[in-house]
């Protein structure tokens, strides 16, 4: 069992303190799934949800949808696509920052540059 | 440091602090009737797409190529807002063309407070547009460089920059401490190639009124480390050229006001609690909106400019700040 189901609700129960439309069915409404489908998944009663259904639950919740698909055991269609691209690239760079703090990775981030304004 | 992440720009500053970073987005949204009446928030309709302007270069002007940074597509006369999501605090500014959209004073990097002329996150979840008077705003509204409507030619009577520039200053890390400090003791952390035949530079001009509070800084000017900061200017480019640059279809052109409405759709309004506004500009408030500025030329009046009934409004406050709809009108 993953802690998914567990965490969106422990988000959404936060919300809904501060305004009712977070209940379990509005939000489900809102995302496109059944109410009881989202209290199951809550209770990890079921799997995670597909990767369409996790980003529009992350973006509802107002979370970041790779953080919510890691916690789903999945990785976006997007990063997988980058990685088949260039499959020996990216893994290797992967492996070797694997250990390296969030500050030694961030060098290797790409940042945006400044000009003359 | 700063990088795009997910069509956000991620600022961050792991020298002063590992919690010091924050990221500001650029939301769609519908452009409200610009005709003097004070609306309700509208809702954000998705993130603009944002671009490093290097990997396009080739085919962007030389004057483009020099400001680095990265690069949007805009409609004409479509309308932003700018979501802030932090819970570090930073002092951020934000300039139209380099004029503060705080003040209406020519852009300056430093910080100044008197007026205030930057914003302090994560107290300030947004920004719609330009701060008029206390408690109301224009709404941000892209028009071509060139023919006045910009709040920068308005100002100077010159049409050069054009689109939005950023900079950000984190707390100083003791300032920081302290704070915490304090607010564990109250046992809760608040949740804090090149083209020639169509000009494709842009910029922001006033449009319709809004309610929305900028807040004061009750940390004070010496709360923020001013040796450590990190800028980027946002190059705004006519979607009609946007797939031409990046070989990338432009996002669709948001909803009118007029159908928002009629579906029922909401509005929104933000509860700040006993947060302080700021007083707003009297340069800004002199300025002339799109609506007023074509009136004047005899040129036609924006679109879809009626007056609409900004029904049902949501009052959103923290820790609940999420203002984004997903609805397919979206």
């Amino acid at each position: 069992m993953t802690h998914f189901g567990p965490t969106i609700r422990e988000i959404r129960e936060q919300l809904r303190e501060g305004d009712r439309r977070y209940s379990v069915r509005q939000v489900a409404q809102r995302v496109g799934i059944e109410p009881a489908y989202l209290s199951k998944i809550e209770r990890g009663e079921v799997a995670p949800p597909s990767e369409a259904t996790t980003v529009r639950l992350a973006r509802e919740l107002g979370e970041d949808a790779d953080v919510m698909l890691a916690l789903a055991g999945k990785i976006s269609a997007d990063l997988q696509a980058i990685i088949r691209k260039r499959p020996r690239l990216f893994a290797d760079l992967i492996r070797q920052l694997k250990e390296a703090p969030d500050e030694a990775v961030l060098r290797v981030v790409r940042e945006v540059r400044d000009g003359n304004w | 440091m700063i990088f795009l992440d997910h069509d956000s720009l991620a600022f961050r500053f792991p020298e002063v602090h590992e919690a010091a970073n924050f990221t500001i987005q650029f939301q769609r949204t519908l452009r409200i009737p610009d005709d003097g009446r004070d609306y309700p928030l509208p809702p954000g309709l998705g993130a603009f797409p944002l671009r490093h302007l290097d990997d396009y270069a080739k085919r962007l002007p030389e004057s483009w190529r020099e400001r680095g940074g990265v690069v949007a597509p805009m409609h004409q006369s479509e309308a932003l807002w700018i979501k802030f999501s932090s819970q570090y605090p930073f002092a951020v500014k934000v300039g139209t063309g380099m004029i503060c959209a705080i003040t209406g004073d020519h852009w300056v990097r430093p910080l100044n407070c008197d007026p205030q002329d930057y914003m302090v996150l994560p107290k300030q979840p947004w920004l719609d547009g330009y701060c008029v008077e206390k408690g109301s705003i224009r709404q941000f509204i892209a028009m071509p460089l060139g023919k006045g409507y910009t709040v920068e030619e308005q100002l100077t009577g010159a049409a050069v920059h054009g689109g939005l520039q950023l900079v950000a200053y984190p707390m100083k890390v003791e300032r920081y401490e302290a704070l915490r400090t304090k607010q564990d003791k109250l046992k809760r952390l608040p949740a804090y190639g090149i083209l020639q035949s169509v000009p494709p530079d842009m910029g922001l001009a006033p449009g319709g009124r809004m309610k929305q509070d900028i807040y004061d800084d009750s940390h004070g000017l010496d709360a923020w480390d001013q040796r450590n900061s990190s800028r980027c200017f946002v190059s705004l480019l006519n979607s009609a050229q946007w797939m031409a640059v990046t070989g990338e279809p432009p996002p669709t052109e948001p909803p009118t006001a007029q159908t928002y409405s009629a579906h029922g759709m909401p509005w929104f309004d933000y509860y700040g609690g006993d947060l302080q506004a700021i007083a707003g500009s009297e340069k800004l408030n002199g300025l002339v909106s799109v609506s007023q500025h074509a009136l004047a030329r005899g040129e036609a009046l924006l679109p879809n400019n009626e007056s609409v009934t900004s029904q049902p409004v949501i009052t959103l406050g923290k820790p609940c700040r999420v203002r984004e709809c997903t609805d397919d009108l979206a």
